[in-house]
C-alpha cells in the first residue's frame, strides 16, 4: 500500500470515528505542517494554537476532501497554511514583521526525499529567477495579496499574475499527475 | 457559459495560493460554476506547484510535548460533540413516554439522565487518565532527550568549530559548532547575527558531494541563537561547516551572489 492509500484510508476511519487514524495522520504530516504554520506565525506558541485549531478543522472536514483534487497531505498543508495566513491577517502586519521571533531548532534529520524534494524546488525556481521564488514566498509564507506583491516588488499586478503561475507551472512538473491524485 | 480567456489561467494562479483580490476571486469562481473545464485542469496542475513548494519547507524540530497537547484538544473537542449527538439518538424519550406511562418515562428520563452523566464522567475520566499517561511518557522522553544532547559536552570525540568569518563577512558574526562524530549531533551556537531585512542566514555542511543544508540561523533580537542539529553530517564526508547570507526562506544550495558565504570553520 502506498503513503497515499494510507493516507485515503485514514480520512475514511475518521470519517467512521476512529481516533487512532487522526494519530496516524497527525504522526506523517504533523512535521511538514508545524513547520509551515510556524514559518507563517512566527511564534511557537500562536503555532501550537494554529495546529489546534487545523486538526479540529480537519476532523470537522473529512467529508470536504476531494482526492480528484490532490493528495491528502496537500490537503493537510493547505488546511494548516490557510489557517495560519488567516491569524496572521486577524492579528495584523506585526506577526508578519517577526515581532515575536522564533527560535526554531531545525531538523537536521529531515529524510532524504525532503531534502532532495528542496533542492528540486531550488533547482525549478533557479530557472526561473528570484522574482519567480519571491512572488510565491510572499504569497504562499507572508500571506500577501497580488496588489501587496505588486506594490511591494514596485511590479505591475499583471507581472506579478504571469511569475506566480510561471513559478508554480514550473513547481507542478516537480509532482507527476499519477503522485498527486 | 461566460468565454475562457487567457486571463483565466493568470487568475488560477492566485486562485490556488488564495491571494486574489475579492473581486477577481469572485470572477474566476463563477467561470469556474460554469464549468470551464480548461480552469479546472489548471488549477489542478497549479495546485501540484503550490503542493512542491510545501512539501519543500525547511523542516523545523517540532517540541515533542505538543503532540499530546494538540491531540487531547482535538479529541476531546471533537469527540464531546459526536459523543452528545450519539446520545439524543440513544435515549428516544419520546417512545417511552407512550409506552410505559407518566410515571415510569419521568423515572426512565431521571434513569437515563444519570446513566447519561456517569458515563460521561467515566468517559472524561479515563480519557484524563489516557492524557495523563501519555503526559508522563511524552516528558520522560524529553528528559532522555535532554540527558542525550547533554552527553555531547562530555563526550570524548566531541570537536569544537569555530567559524571565522569570509572577507564576505564581518568581524561582529561569531559561530561555534560543537560536534561530536560518533552521534553526528551538534549543537550551533551564535552572536550578532542579526540578519539584514528579507535575508536569513544558513547553516551548510560542505561535504564531499556539496554543501547540504542545515537549517537557517534565526537569531533572537540581541542577534543570539543556540540551535541543536540531530544529524550534522556524516564524519568521514564532512569537511566544513559554513554560513551564508540568503533571501528570506533560505536556499536548497547557496546561491551566489545573492548567498554569500559570509563564515567557515574546518571539522
Amino acid at each position: 500500500m502506498t503513503d497515499q492509500e494510507r493516507d485515503r484510508l485514514c480520512v475514511e476511519r475518521m470519517r467512521a470515528g476512529d481516533t487512532r487514524a487522526l494519530e496516524e495522520l497527525y504522526d506523517r504530516h504533523n512535521g511538514l505542517l508545524y513547520s509551515v504554520v510556524l514559518r507563517i506565525v512566527r511564534s511557537p506558541g500562536d503555532a501550537e494554537e494554529v495546529l489546534r485549531e487545523t486538526w479540529l478543522q480537519i476532523c470537522r472536514g473529512t467529508a470536504t476532501y476531494n482526492a480528484s483534487r490532490g493528495t491528502v497531505g496537500a490537503w493537510l498543508a493547505t488546511a494548516a497554511r490557510n489557517q495560519s495566513i488567516d491569524r496572521l491577517r486577524r492579528e495584523g502586519a506585526g506577526a508578519a514583521a517577526g515581532v515575536d521571533a522564533p527560535h526554531p531548532t531545525e531538523d537536521a534529520s529531515a529524510n532524504a526525499a525532503h531534502r532532495q524534494m528542496s533542492e528540486r524546488v531550488g533547482r525549478a525556481l533557479e530557472k526561473l529567477g528570484p522574482q519567480h521564488w519571491q512572488v510565491v514566498e510572499l504569497a504562499y509564507f507572508g500571506g500577501l495579496t497580488q496588489g501587496e506583491i505588486g506594490e511591494r516588488l514596485n511590479t505591475p499586478p499583471g507581472t506579478v499574475r504571469s511569475w506566480t503561475r510561471q513559478a508554480l507551472l514550473r513547481l507542478s512538473e516537480l509532482v507527476p499527475q499519477e503522485e498527486w491524485a | 457559459m461566460s468565454p475562457h480567456k487567457d486571463e483565466h489561467l493568470d487568475l488560477c494562479a492566485g486562485y490556488v495560493l488564495g491571494n486574489l483580490a475579492e473581486d477577481e476571486r469572485r470572477a474566476l469562481e463563477g467561470h469556474l460554476e460554469e464549468g470551464c473545464a480548461v480552469c479546472e485542469v489548471e488549477i489542478n496542475r497549479l495546485g501540484r506547484g503550490a503542493w512542491a513548494f510545501a512539501a519543500a519547507t525547511p523542516r523545523l524540530l517540532e517540541p515533542s510535548s505538543i503532540r499530546a497537547r494538540v491531540l487531547d484538544t482535538v479529541r476531546r473537542e471533537y469527540g464531546q460533540k459526536e459523543g452528545r449527538a450519539g446520545s439524543r439518538a440513544a435515549f428516544p424519550r419520546r417512545q417511552v413516554v407512550r409506552a410505559l406511562g407518566w410515571l415510569a418515562a419521568a423515572a426512565a428520563v431521571v434513569f437515563a439522565v444519570l446513566a447519561y452523566a456517569e458515563w460521561q464522567q467515566a468517559t472524561r475520566l479515563s480519557r484524563d487518565l489516557a492524557g495523563s499517561r501519555e503526559n508522563a511518557s511524552n516528558l520522560s522522553r524529553e528528559v532522555q532527550s535532554a540527558r542525550e544532547w547533554a552527553a555531547l559536552a562530555t563526550s570524548p570525540q566531541t570537536r569544537v568549530i569555530d567559524l571565522k568569518p569570509t572577507p564576505n563577512g564581518s568581524a561582529q558574526l561569531h559561530a561555534r559548532v560543537t560536534y561530536d562524530p560518533s552521534t553526528r549531533r551538534g549543537i550551533l551556537s551564535v552572536a550578532g547575527f542579526e540578519a539584514p531585512p528579507d535575508k536569513d542566514y544558513q547553516l551548510w555542511a560542505l561535504t564531499k558531494s556539496g554543501p547540504a543544508s542545515l537549517g537557517l540561523v534565526r537569531a533572537d533580537p540581541a542577534g543570539r541563537a543556540l540551535i541543536q542539529l540531530s544529524n550534522a553530517g556524516d564524519p568521514f564526508t564532512l569537511a566544513a561547516f559554513a554560513v551564508s547570507l540568503e533571501n528570506a526562506g533560505g536556499a536548497p544550495t547557496p546561491t551566489a551572489p545573492a548567498g554569500l558565504l559570509v563564515m567557515i570553520g574546518k571539522v
